[in-house]
């Protein structure tokens, strides 16, 4: 094992599937094998250009190759955004905690996702879907932007919605003339008989602002602060509980994060920043 | 403990100098700084009386270093012994935080590991603090009682050398010739100039002795507006951590080279307004306030949480360094204040 912890290993990019206007899907293969749980992170670099922290949107069985669903959102991803097939990469990590998802088994889990925070989603519900049987249902409740701004269309509108054990609401902020479903933010399709909460868990992931009103809404229908689990962004670099950027009180989000339980985080001030 | 006693301190740094690359304080203008022992100086080296103003971070985690080279690996570069003589209990004591992030926990630091290994301390004893040094009310002492290979202390017509560990002890053996024994009287002449500096360090800091556990005074004052105030003064030159000997933020930056790219690892700054920022836009402490109250509870309430130790020792290097004149001292003075008059408001309620 390398025991230089800031080592990336190599990897390519073996194809690029876009996904809306600002998001694309980046397949890569590392060089080397490299496992993760649903909801670590690993952080890419575009070599000598830098580096960002993702968290894999593939499931963690399929090990030969990793999906990363990338936002355009400053200079790292506008550089990656620019990238061809074939292009080198630096892969380190995983890091972090993932989902505890064998703490969610024989129990109801309800996802709450919107915009590029159907990333780590897909990754997690892939796993769930891979051992469904093992838990009582899997309720998902995605919203974005726009039509336009909804990511992983074709399997949100196809394969994932015919799974048994999967129950699918989707919504967007703001229609355009195709569009026929609800139109509203996400917690508008959120609504207190979706589970049964005595015996479900709650996975919220997205914007900070559409975090904040879903845990808001999860703890008004009587959802318990351990029992909602949020995968925070923050500006993980080191990855590894050194470097501070990532630090979220007493928490390094990049060691001991990204999924926290509200409860974890409830008493500090800017989590949602 | 074992001690020895030589009246001339320069045999004995040449002795050290012969093994290894040696650094001493030099004055700078008021302050001491360390640079390279040069025996054929007309002052080779001086007795610092007080802590240099750099900290000793910069031995064991430079300003800048590579990090990571791509797509082949880099080792550590070989680094070779070096002895540092002068350092303080205070410095000692801010290594022993560092070693907790980077030599202690999961993920080592290799680049910290191989400087730290390869470091020999020759600590000495304050007889003069410094008008901002209160290590004192952080529990520490004007000298080391632990932490170092060989400590000196200046005592009259001479110096006494205490061994610290295995390393000290040979060098001392090996170099017998330029020691004698210690004078029982001498020993206890050291002892009582040792409790008189930390008497008058302890007199001095006397204010800061709160009777709330600082860690409480700073937990609590999460809706302080000290921290607003505060920021009125400071001018965000990043000072108070960069010379901070235990602030260790530091920021990952790639690099083209001709025929291959690094990863370079750079120290940073937590006063800097985009340090939390993600690329979204969203920055967890976007006003100058809220770092100022992040820097103070990540030294006196995360770390303490986390590591079982405060991140600071009371050096006041920062309290010099500060361009803006913001004093770490008085801040937490007006927190002690602040949460008496709650206390007090809280029992006046309740009556």
């Amino acid at each position: 094992m390398n025991q230089n912890p800031y080592q990336p290993i190599a990897g390519e990019v073996t194809d690029i599937i876009d996904e809306s206007a600002t998001i694309k899907t980046f397949v890569v293969v590392p060089e080397e094998e490299f496992k993760f749980e649903t909801g670590q992170f690993v952080e890419l670099t575009l070599p000598g250009e830098g580096e960002a922290p993702f968290t894999p949107s593939s499931s963690p069985a399929e090990t030969k190759k990793m999906e990363i669903t990338i936002m355009k959102a400053g200079r790292v991803t506008g550089l990656l955004h620019q990238c061809k097939k074939g292009q080198k990469v630096g892969i380190r990590g995983p890091y972090g905690n993932g989902y505890p998802i064998d703490d969610f088994a024989g129990k109801e889990v309800y996802i709450v996702g919107g915009g590029v925070g159907l990333a780590p989603i897909r990754s997690l519900f892939l796993t769930l879907v891979d051992r469904i049987k093992d838990f009582k249902s899997v309720v998902c409740r995605f919203g974005a932007r726009t039509p336009d701004d909804l990511i992983y269309k074709k399997t949100l509108f196809g394969a994932w919605q015919k799974i048994a054990g999967v129950e699918m609401k989707l919504t967007v902020d703001e229609a355009d003339g195709d569009w026929k479903g609800n139109v509203g933010v996400v917690t508008t399709i959120c609504d207190k008989k979706d589970v049964d909460i005595k015996n479900a868990v709650a996975v919220v992931c997205g914007p900070p602002i559409m975090m904040r009103f879903a845990t808001m809404k999860l703890l008004e229908f009587g959802f318990g602060p351990k029992d909602i689990y949020l995968s925070m962004e923050k500006n993980m670099s080191c990855g590894i509980g050194k470097c501070g950027h990532c630090m979220l009180g007493k928490y390094y989000v990049c060691k001991d994060g990204p999924v926290f339980t509200y409860e974890q985080v409830k008493d500090y001030r800017d989590i949602w920043a | 403990m074992e001690a020895v006693f030589t009246k001339e301190l320069k045999p004995f740094l040449d002795a050290v100098a012969e093994r290894m690359e040696l650094y001493v304080p030099k004055k700078a203008g008021d302050y001491y700084v360390f640079k390279r022992y040069e025996p054929s100086d007309e002052v080779a080296a001086e007795f610092n009386n007080i802590r240099a103003c750099t900290p000793v971070k910069e031995f064991l985690f430079p300003l800048c270093e590579l990090a990571a080279v791509f797509p082949k690996t880099v080792e550590p570069e070989d680094v070779k012994p070096f002895a540092i003589f002068g350092l303080k209990d205070c410095d000692l004591r801010s290594i022993e935080i560092l070693d907790k992030v980077f030599a202690e926990e999961e993920f080592k630091d290799p680049f910290y590991l191989k400087r730290r290994e390869n470091m020999f301390v020759i600590s000495s004893d304050c007889s003069e603090p410094g008008e901002s040094c209160f290590c004192t009310v952080l529990d520490g002492r004007p000298y080391a009682d632990s932490g170092f290979d060989l400590n000196v202390s200046q005592v009259r017509d001479g110096f006494v050398i205490e061994v610290g560990s295995e390393k000290g002890k040979g060098l001392i053996e090996e170099h017998s010739q330029l020691f004698s024994e210690v004078p029982e009287v001498l020993l206890s002449e050291r002892d009582e100039d040792r409790s008189e500096t930390q008497k008058q360090l302890e007199q001095k800091n006397a204010e800061l002795r709160f009777d709330t556990p600082i860690k409480e005074i700073v937990e609590n004052s999460q809706e302080s507006e000290v921290f607003d105030v505060e920021a009125k003064n400071c001018v965000e030159c990043q000072a108070c951590t960069r010379i901070c000997p235990t602030c260790h933020c530091f920021y990952l930056y790639d690099t083209k080279q001709k025929d291959y790219f690094a990863k370079m690892k750079m120290w940073d700054s937590c006063m800097r307004q985009a340090y939390a920022e993600v690329a979204g836009g969203a920055n967890p402490h976007k006003v100058l306030g809220d770092r100022i109250k992040h820097r103070l509870m990540h030294k006196f309430v995360y770390f303490l949480d986390r590591y079982g130790i405060e991140m600071c020792v009371g050096c006041g290097r920062c309290v010099d360094a500060d361009v803006g004149g913001m004093d770490l001292r008085e801040v937490l003075k007006k927190l002690s204040e602040e949460l008496k008059d709650k206390g007090k408001k809280k029992a006046k309620a309740t009556k």
